[in-house]
């Protein structure tokens, strides 16, 4: 009975992690600058890359055909996802950052900068 | 239970967002679109390793995500450092 839950509950983690990794694509593709498209990223970075990674862990500790490895693939799994879970919003803001002081990714489409109002193009295309 | 098959279901939407990734990683017009498509790309090939080490029963696959996990976050401070200092290294 509980392993069915853990499975279930894992197989759902697993299947919205590929529907957000999915929307993270399009995104990714659609925006239109370097700080939207950060933005569609972090969608694939969390919800499609720490719940379906601790989803496999709970369908690891539920699946019995995994033989006695199995707690050994949950409690990695765990520690991924929580890995992955503190370093990429990390990431992600260390290389915004580095991008807007070096003048790297100009703002395009644009409303207010209020960091450096240089950097802001107004009305801009593409 | 239908845990493969499931899987197996799943498996090709996460091959899709690869090839958006890719498109993205491959195309970028600055310098830090291109780490955040490599970024991307690395998270889906970790989600892949690990889906995939249940899918196929095989527990050895599950110990390489780790590593990526952290390589992913090393090329972003790299790439962030070299970008605002014009050095290699931490």
């Amino acid at each position: 009975m509980i392993e069915e839950l853990l499975v279930y509950t894992g197989l759902g983690l697993i299947a919205l992690g590929a529907f957000a990794q999915l929307v993270s694509g399009i995104g990714v593709n659609r925006f239109r600058n370097f700080y939207l498209r950060l933005h569609a990223a972090t969608i694939g970075s969390i919800w499609g890359c720490v719940y379906p990674i601790a989803g496999a862990g709970l369908v690891a500790l539920g699946y019995k055909e995994l033989g006695p490895y199995s707690t050994f693939m949950a409690g990695a799994a765990f520690i991924t996802s929580f890995l992955v879970l503190i370093l990429s919003p990390a990431g992600s803001h260390a290389l915004a950052r580095a991008a807007h002081k070096t003048r790297q990714a100009l703002v395009e489409p644009c409303v207010h900068d209020a960091l450096d109002p240089s950097m802001c193009v107004r009305g801009g295309g593409s | 239970m239908f845990v493969q098959e499931f899987i197996a279901a799943v498996v090709p939407l996460y091959l899709v967002a690869t090839a958006l990734y890719l498109y993205r990683a491959l195309k970028g017009p600055t310098i830090p679109d291109h780490v955040l498509g490599v970024d991307l790309l690395s998270y889906n090939l970790a989600v892949l390793f690990i889906v995939l080490g249940i899918f196929f029963k095989e527990p050895i696959l599950i110990v390489t995500a780790i590593p990526l996990a952290l390589w992913i976050y090393a090329l972003d401070i790299y790439v962030a450092k070299y970008l605002e200092r014009r050095v290699m290294g931490a």
